[in-house]
This record gives C-alpha cells, sequence and structure tokens, in this order.
C-alpha cells in the first residue's frame, strides 16, 4: 500500500450536476485538497444527505480531477444516488472521505495498455487513460454497456486513447453483444503490457480469465460493500491468496491473479 | 471556566469519558490520520480471540432506517498477531490512552485464556469481555442471554486477572437487569451497554436477506431509545459504572447516556460517518458543560429528573 498523501475530511461544493444518459450522472465538485491528491483508480467515500435517515457514506471513484475540481460519475441506483442526482450548483452540505484505496499501478516499461471498462466500470477508468496518454503509453479501451448512450466516457477515452472499440447489447453502437467479445479478439490480435478492468463482476472475470490464459498482467477494480472506508470494519473483505482483504485500504485495485472470487460479490440490483 | 472532564472508570481513571466502541475502530491506527489518540478517554480495541476467526461471508453490512446491520462475526488474527500488531503500534502511538481490549471466546475457558496471554502486556489497562456478539454461532450472544452463562464467564477471567473486567451485555434478553446483577456479583468492574440488536433485512424484490448470514446486529441512531432505556434501568440496579453506547453520533446523544446513568460513552457507528466523531463529542461535552455551568462531567452521570 502506498499513500502518497493520508486521507482527510474535505468539505465540497457542487459546481455542476449533469444527466449525462438515462439513469447517470456527472458530478463536479470543488475539492481542492482532494483534487490535488488524489490518483487513478483511488476513491472518496461521500456523505449525501446530512439526516440520519440513510446514514452510510457512498463510495464514489473519481473520474477525473482538475484544478480544484473532482468528478464523479454514477448511476442512479438508490436512496443515496437519489438524492445525489438531486443536487444544486452552490450545494455545500456535502464532504467527502478521501483520498481512499489503492489506484491502478502502472508497471515498469509499459509501452502498450488495454483498458476494459463494463457500464459504470468506466468511471474509474478515467483518470487512468488520461495517465497513460500523457506518459505516452498506447492506450486501447475496450468499453460494454447496455445501449450507445451509456457509454458513458466516451468522448474521454476516445479523446485520449489510441482506439476505442465498443459493445452494446442491443447493437447501438460497437458490435451487438458482450464487451468480453471485443478483448478477445484484442488479446489475441495484439501485445499489451498490462489489462485494466472494471465493470460488473462476471465481467470482469471473464476478461481476467482472458488475461491469465495469454499471461497477461491483470490488474481489477472490486466493488465491495463499505461502512467506514478507512480499514476498520471489514465489512468490504475480499478473498485473495493471502487471506483476507479490505477492499477500502488494499484496494479496491488488485493484481487479478492474488483475488479468489467467491460469492462475496455484491448481488446484482433487480 | 475550566470544565473537569475526567472519570473514575472503577479503579481506572480517564481523562474523558469518550471511548471507542468495540470493531468500529480497529485499534486506532486507522483513524490515527482523523483522531488525535491521545485525546480519547479510552481505546476499546475490536474483539480479540486465542485462535484466529475468519468472520462470516459477505454481503456482511446493510444499511437501514437511521442505522445498519453487521454480520461481520469477530474477524480477527488472534491474540498473538494482536500484540505484535496493533497492541505494539498501540503502545508506540498512544501510550498515554488506557487500551482496553475486547476479548471474545467460544467457551468460558477461552475467553480466561486470551486474558492469562494478555496479562504479561503492560500496555492492556482492562478487559472488555463480549459476551453479546449476536455474529457467532458459539459463544458470543449465547453467554450474554444466560445468567448461569454470564456467570461462568465471568468467574473464569475473574480468576484470571486482576486488572479491570468490564462486561458487555446484551440487549437482546428479557430482562438486562437481571444479568447486570450476575455480573456484578461475580465481581465485574463495570458493564458496557448495549451490544447490537439482532434484527434483518429484506430485498423484497429478489426476496433475498440483505446479510448472507442472514440475521445481523442493529446498530446507530436507530438504537439509542433502547439503549438509554437499558443503561437507565441498570444504572438504576447496580453500583458498578456503566459504559454506555448505542447511536452516540453527538456531543448531546453522549449527554443523554450521562445523565441516564453513564459513567462513559462509547462511540460505535458514528465513527463510520465521521471519522472525526470522537474529537466532536470530546469537545462538545467539554462546550455544553461550559454552557450549563456544569464543572465536573461526573455531576451528570445519573442526573435525571424522573419527577414532572
Ligand atoms: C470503491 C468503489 C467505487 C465506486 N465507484 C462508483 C462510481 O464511480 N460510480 C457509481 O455510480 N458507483 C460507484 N460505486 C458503487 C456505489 O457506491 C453504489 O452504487 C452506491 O453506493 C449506491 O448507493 P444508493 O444509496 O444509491 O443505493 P442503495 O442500494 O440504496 O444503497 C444501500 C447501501 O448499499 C451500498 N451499495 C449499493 N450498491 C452498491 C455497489 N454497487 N457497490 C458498493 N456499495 C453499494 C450503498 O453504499 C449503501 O450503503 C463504487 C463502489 C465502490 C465500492
Ligand atoms: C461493524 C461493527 C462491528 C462490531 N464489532 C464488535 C466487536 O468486535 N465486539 C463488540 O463487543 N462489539 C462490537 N460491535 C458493537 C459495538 O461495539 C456497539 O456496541 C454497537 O454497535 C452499538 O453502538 P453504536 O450504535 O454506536 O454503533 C460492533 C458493531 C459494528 C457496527
Ligand atoms: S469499509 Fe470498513 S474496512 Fe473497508
Amino acid at each position: 500500500m502506498t499513500h502518497t498523501e493520508h486521507p482527510f475530511v474535505e468539505h465540497v461544493e457542487v459546481l455542476s450536476n449533469v444527466r449525462v444518459a438515462s439513469g447517470v450522472g456527472l458530478l463536479s465538485l470543488t475539492a481542492p485538497r482532494c483534487a490535488a491528491t488524489i490518483r487513478p483508480g483511488q476513491f472518496v467515500h461521500l456523505r449525501i444527505g446530512t439526516q440520519t435517515s440513510n446514514l452510510l457514506r457512498r463510495p464514489f471513484s473519481v473520474h477525473r480531477a482538475y484544478g480544484q475540481t473532482i468528478e464523479i460519475l454514477y448511476q442512479v441506483l438508490g436512496a443515496g444516488t437519489l438524492q445525489l442526482a438531486e443536487k444544486e450548483p452552490g450545494d455545500t452540505s456535502m464532504d467527502l472521505v478521501g483520498p481512499l484505496g489503492t489506484g491502478w499501478r502502472v508497471p515498469q516499461n509499459t509501452s502498450h495498455a488495454l483498458l476494459v471498462a463494463g457500464g459504470l466500470g468506466a468511471a474509474p477508468l478515467g483518470m487512468l487513460a488520461e495517465q497513460l496518454a500523457e506518459a505516452g503509453i498506447a492506450t486501447v479501451v475496450a468499453q460494454g454497456a447496455p445501449t450507445a448512450e451509456r457509454l458513458v466516457a466516451r468522448v474521454l477515452f476516445d479523446r485520449v486513447a489510441r482506439r476505442t472499440e465498443v459493445a452494446t447489447d442491443d447493437g447501438s453502437a460497437g458490435e451487438r453483444g458482450f464487451v468480453t467479445a471485443v478483448t478477445a479478439r484484442l488479446l489475441a490480435a495484439e501485445k499489451f503490457d498490462v489489462v485494466y478492468t472494471c465493470g460488473p463482476e462476471v465481467m470482469e472475470r471473464a476478461v481476467i480469465a482472458q488475461c491469465q490464459e495469454r499471461g497477461v498482467a491483470c490488474q481489477v477494480s472490486l466493488e465491495r460493500l463499505m461502512a467506514c472506508g478507512i480499514g476498520a470494519c471489514l465489512s468490504c473483505v475480499v478473498t485473495t491468496k493471502s487471506g483476507l482483504k479490505r477492499a477500502c485500504v488494499d484496494g479496491p485495485v488488485f493484481d487479478a491473479e492474488e483475488v479468489l472470487f467467491d460469492a462475496t460479490e455484491i448481488p446484482p440490483k433487480h | 471556566m475550566t470544565v473537569d472532564l475526567t472519570v473514575n472508570l472503577g479503579s481506572l481513571p480517564l481523562k474523558n469519558p469518550v471511548m471507542t466502541a468495540s470493531g468500529t475502530f480497529a485499534s486506532g491506527r486507522e483513524f490515527s490520520d482523523f483522531v488525535d489518540l491521545t485525546r480519547l478517554g479510552a481505546i476499546v480495541t475490536k474483539g480479540v480471540s486465542m485462535t484466529p476467526w475468519p468472520g462470516n461471508a459477505s454481503p456482511r453490512i446493510a444499511e437501514t432506517a437511521s442505522g445498519m446491520l453487521n454480520s461481520i462475526g469477530l474477524q480477527n488474527p488472534g491474540v498473538e498477531a494482536f500484540i505484535e500488531g496493533d497492541l505494539a503500534w498501540l503502545s508506540t502511538n498512544a501510550s498515554s490512552t488506557p487500551v482496553i481490549v475486547n476479548v471474545s471466546g467460544h467457551s468460558a475457558a477461552d475467553y480466561a485464556r486470551v486474558i492469562e496471554r494478555l496479562e504479561t502486556q503492560d500496555s492492556v489497562a482492562a478487559y472488555e469481555l463480549n459476551i453479546s456478539c449476536p455474529n457467532v454461532d458459539t459463544g458470543g450472544m449465547a453467554f450474554g442471554t444466560s445468567s448461569t452463562a454470564a456467570a461462568e464467564v465471568v468467574r473464569e477471567c475473574r480468576s484470571a486477572t486482576n486488572r479491570p473486567l468490564i462486561i458487555k451485555l446484551s440487549p437482546n434478553v428479557t430482562d438486562i437487569v437481571e444479568i447486570a446483577r450476575t455480573v456484578e456479583a461475580e465481581g465485574a468492574d463495570a458493564v458496557s451497554l448495549i451490544n447490537t440488536l439482532l434484527g434483518m433485512a429484506i430485498d423484497a424484490n429478489t426476496r433475498r436477506p440483505m446479510l448472507s448470514r442472514v440475521v445481523g446486529g442493529l446498530s446507530g441512531p436507530a438504537i439509542k431509545p433502547v439503549a438509554l432505556r437499558m443503561v437507565w434501568q441498570v444504572a438504576c440496579a447496580l453500583d458498578i459504572p456503566i459504559i454506555g453506547m448505542g447511536g452516540i453520533m453527538t456531543a448531546e446523544d453522549a449527554i443523554e447516556f450521562l445523565i441516564a446513568g453513564a459513567t462513559c460513552v462509547a462511540v460505535g457507528t458514528g465513527n463510520f460517518i465521521d471519522p472525526t466523531t470522537t474529537m466532536k463529542v470530546i469537545d462538545g461535552i467539554d462546550e455544553w458543560c461550559r454552557s450549563h455551568g456544569v464543572e465536573q462531567v461526573t455531576d451528570l452521570v445519573g442526573s435525571l429528573e424522573v419527577s414532572w
């Protein structure tokens, strides 16, 4: 675990909050300290409401950070994200705990990287794509979503990646079907030094299996239910080859070969 | 006006009445970026057992109205790893704050063995016996819901140590006063209450429980009225001091527990919502006392006015 900065509590102000697809919003927050210290793949634990009714904070990856601003790409799922969708510019009621967790790691001598995003899994890959482009690393993005509209962050990926290939469930963009068909093709045709993946756990597992077959290093960002977000409550455990690890401090990014997938994934929303 | 915040938990003097609730603060290290650990009245560690316990399957938590359910299941690396890891860290980094080790076991002898192992450790100030965890199959709450079983655990542990022995009581009983009296008679120096209330949550759409263990322990503001009632009932019946907890988020919550009869208070779930809660509670108690002309925080203890 390498922390460049210790986590802190920071009050945030909503700069903008816009709908980018059905059920998906992009929230820009003024959070100077966090913006200056967050690394790709890390997350913040956001206190959305000040009432006790929905008590717990909600974890969100930081999609992008620049100047004094951080961006969060969120899917509206339940009480917390419904409240989040209502936030107006100028709102100062929220605070975050962050930066939290390990980020994506770029192995030495990486020249080719593949990013595999499923649905909102695109969120933690945004900053990474920018960072890789800046470092001159040839980056290919494989992105999957239910529909073309839900290919969130596609504009960013198109801008910074060398190539973007997409798949949608309904065929409204790219090829019809799962992104894992795209990745199977890409992994067979090109040589990547590292694969970064985030998305539904079934997708992540399929991508990891493809990487293992070809001996390509793979990093995966895992979602777990989190109460504290700072390593104290043990609600977010991930089974690994070296025992139980906490997704909030030992992850959320793990080396794929370390993870022993079991029944601990968050049950998909009805 | 300066307020005297010091309290005595039996023979253990504390600089203020605010402690951490076991299992919500790890052993403090994880909070050291947010909290000055040396300002805490005491640190209560997560549950420590003789051998490593793996805990329960996930999902282990669920948010519920004004609270949360957990079924962590006392995951911990065992007493040896605790001594080398967290305890060693605490004695270098927060040596001025008393460390109270929360002890778990599957049998009365199990609890006593953990204590025997810790007796040689100078940095341990007291023990808190968790006889009230709803999340393990053998032991845990089974000891805290039967007077005979509770008595047996306290007796075994009492003969293993002269250090202050605190018994953590379960609210999942018909009569908490009866259990409290029993542990007092067996030589407990203090009681802490309440542990979590057994509860469950269901996702109607999937017809599945929200926790893989189906049931779990409810904590947070939702349980505060139950906790206050139990602290008050036990305070009326016992002579030994009480550590009150259950849903404390603010200084005012803490003061209510003191008024109900608790000598100390512990912050649990509140640490997850705001990692600096303990500091805010300490500062807030001080301010409250100042603005209400209370010179000693102990003057508040059991000061409930029941006449109308
Ligand atoms: C490290 C990490 C990064 C994440 N990054 C993003 C992101 O960038 N964008 C995004 O849209 N979502 C992200 N999530 C998922 C997001 O935290 C949940 O979708 C959100 O908490 C749901 O809250 P809710 O109140 O709307 O849903 P509810 O279902 O009402 O929430 C109830 C409880 O379950 C938890 N919960 C529900 N679904 C999830 C889930 N999938 N993962 C974790 N906890 C969940 C909530 O935090 C809350 O405690 C991330 C999760 C983790 C662990
Ligand atoms: C995640 C979690 C883990 C807990 N672990 C323990 C434990 O190991 N030992 C124990 O005695 N109590 C444990 N408890 C109970 C708390 O110490 C406390 O008694 C209870 O949560 C009520 O206080 P609260 O409402 O402030 O959280 C745990 C509670 C939570 C929420
Ligand atoms: S969320 Fe508490 S330990 Fe990870």
